[in-house]
């Protein structure tokens, strides 16, 4: 019996593996290799040098590059999960049509979010703390949470659509997971902006603005990659049955950037009124401050501006849906960047002489990331190159149609 | 018998600039050197008054040791702590240096002591309570700017100084109620 199921178990492993001829993915798993080498070169020497050797943040500015990065993939991957979770569980057909790419997608880009914040937090081991003295009250505790619940849905759902022979069970079960997975998802992306709305010191972000902008900038985010994706994994001419699948992601997409303006407008408004408090000097450190190219260039220009114009002229171009989709990732991580450290700017107390706090003439602190800092946000997206596409070459990711 | 509560009052009037308080600190709690290794500080004011008549104030200060605690609210693992006698301290076994206490401490009291591989702060030299002994900060100024005691023992002579003076509290809109009173 036990020799059955282990042959059984061989063979639906076996049966999973293909070779993907067609799928140009071979460059993308060098590209992988080639960044997990050089950002594992970069893991060990964070390890042999210490973070705080290793890192360019500071007592005031403890917060840097790689929260930023690893908000920019696990903010991805639950906007890939909530566009799941409309196709498994709202009947969303169009995205039902891509549910396998969907589910993988969401699953390695989380990984990657995962190896950041791994490299970001000094002693991961001891987060069995997190476990046996838990502080309920805390956000980072729920984020943990989470986002660790959000991986197991995923693996779940990993398991459901690869299984052969499925059942109108294994559907039904697809759709519980799938909305799971988009309900788990905003609360985590949510809970991210309150692990940074909780921080008393940082008036930059209290509110429910970023709980709000993140959800909705992370939809977005997956709706572009979903369309970058696909536009590669199709060298360009999709199947003729996938085709309004992109043109619905780019609506998605687009609608996603209006929301994000709206919010936009209303925050830097806003906080140019709380002069002259810290909410006051994170703005200006955006509008004309350190940040300011970041934003305007990083943030507006690729966030927003290009890609909408791309897709408001795309007239279902899938070429130009895919090519907003690639500028608003770029741009989106300047948006996470700006995010995480506009608020850690103004300092807490004043530059003066013997306070310890260094400060430019305009009062805001410093933060530049390090190498090494660059290098680890490197390694995840080699950790996400190397596993996605070597998932697209030995994997078929091709939804079959449910009917 | 009520418990403890321990606070400090300070008269920044007196404070000489002299940093002996930093130094005392650096020694009894074995602060390696590094720009953001320091429990405490003594800022120098901005001048007031135009020349000739200016004047020149200064800011000894540290952990505000709040009761209401941001510090501790975020932290995921408690490793952040109050004493029975409402010290905040630091389990340093459970600290994950998520470093989400630094962000959310509007004092900036808060660094990373990389030889005990967590967040160190000041603790009011809690090491010292066995002995009875004052933190060093307290016993080592020349001019006794800090006066330690417990804020619930009306006989204590922090206590007498809070009662018989007018004193403020730094960032009171954060609401934090720093248990460090300054005499104006
Ligand atoms: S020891 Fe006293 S006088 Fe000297 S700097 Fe510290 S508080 Fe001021
Ligand atoms: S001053 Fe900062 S570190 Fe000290 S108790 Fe208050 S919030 Fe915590
Ligand atoms: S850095 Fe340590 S003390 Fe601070 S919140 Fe994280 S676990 Fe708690």
């Amino acid at each position: 019996m036990a020799a059955h199921t282990e042959n059984h178990g061989k063979s639906f492993l076996k049966s999973l593996i293909v070779n993907n001829k067609d799928i140009p993915a071979m460059p993308f798993i060098i590209l992988g290799l080639i960044l997990c080498a050089v950002g594992g070169f970069a893991v060990i020497s964070v390890f042999v040098k210490g973070h705080h050797e290793a890192y360019g943040v500071t007592r005031q500015v403890p917060w840097g590059l790689l929260i930023s990065s690893y908000a920019y993939f696990v903010i991805i991957s639950t906007g890939i999960a909530f566009i799941g979770g409309l196709g498994h569980a709202f009947g969303y057909e169009k995205y039902a049509k891509i549910s396998k790419r969907i589910v993988v997608l969401a699953t390695i880009v989380l990984l990657a979010g995962f190896t950041q914040i791994l490299m970001e937090i000094g002693n991961p081991l001891r987060m069995v703390y997190m476990m046996i003295s838990p502080n309920f009250k805390a956000p980072i505790f729920w984020m943990g949470m989470f986002y660790g619940i959000e991986l197991v849905i995923l693996a779940f759902e990993l398991y459901l659509i690869f299984k052969p022979n499925q059942t109108e069970a294994d559907h039904k079960l697809a759709a519980v997971a799938g909305f799971l997975a988009l309900l788990v998802g905003v609360l985590a992306t949510s809970n991210l902006g309150y692990v940074f709305g909780s921080l008393n010191a940082r008036e930059w972000y209290h509110g429910i603005y970023f709980s709000t902008f993140l959800v909705v900038s992370g939809v977005t985010a997956g709706a572009a990659l979903l369309i970058l994706v696909h536009t590669i994994v199709y060298k360009g001419s999709l199947p003729a049955e996938l085709k309004p699948s992109m043109v619905s992601l780019g609506k998605l997409m687009g609608g996603g950037i209006g929301v994000m303006m709206f919010l936009y407008l209303w925050k830097m408004l806003s906080s140019i009124f709380t002069e002259p408090g810290d909410a006051y000097m994170s703005v200006m450190s955006l509008i004309n401050g350190p940040l300011s190219f970041n934003f305007w260039i990083g943030e507006m220009l690729l966030a927003v501006i290009l890609p909408l114009a791309l897709i408001v002229t795309a007239k279902g171009s899938i070429k130009k849906l895919s090519m907003a989709g690639f500028i608003f990732l770029i741009g989106l991580f300047f948006t996470r960047f700006d995010f995480v450290v506009a608020g850690q700017l103004p300092p807490m107390r004043k530059g003066l002489a013997g306070s310890g706090v260094i400060t430019d003439v305009a009062g805001f602190a410093f933060y530049s990331p390090s190498m090494l800092e660059w290098l680890v946000y490197m390694f995840g997206f080699g950790v996400f190159f190397l596993l996605y596409f070597s998932a697209e070459k030995f994997l078929n990711l091709e939804t079959e149609s449910h009917h | 018998m009520a418990t403890k509560k321990f606070g400090i009052v300070l008269d920044a009037k007196k404070c000489l600039n002299c940093k002996a308080c930093t130094v005392a600190c650096k020694f009894e709690n074995t602060i390696h050197p590094g720009e953001d290794d320091y429990r405490i500080w003594v800022t120098e004011l901005e001048l007031k008054g135009t020349y000739p008549n200016i004047s020149q104030e200064y800011q000894p200060s540290q952990c505000q040791h709040c009761e209401n605690t941001p510090c501790a609210s975020v932290c995921p693992t408690k490793a952040t702590y109050k004493s029975p006698e409402g010290v905040v301290l630091i389990d340093y076994d459970k600290c994950i240096l998520c470093k989400a206490c630094m962000t959310a401490c509007p004092y900036d009291a808060r660094y990373e002591n990389v030889h005990l591989h967590a967040i160190d702060k000041c603790t009011f030299c809690y090491q010292r309570q066995p002995e009875g002994r004052e933190p060093a900060c307290v016993e080592t100024c020349p001019t006794r700017v800090r006066v330690f005691g417990d804020l619930n023992d009306p006989e204590s002579e922090a206590s007498k100084l809070l009662a018989r003076n007018h004193t403020y509290q730094l960032k009171p809109e954060r609401n934090t109620r720093p248990r460090l009173h300054y005499i104006k």
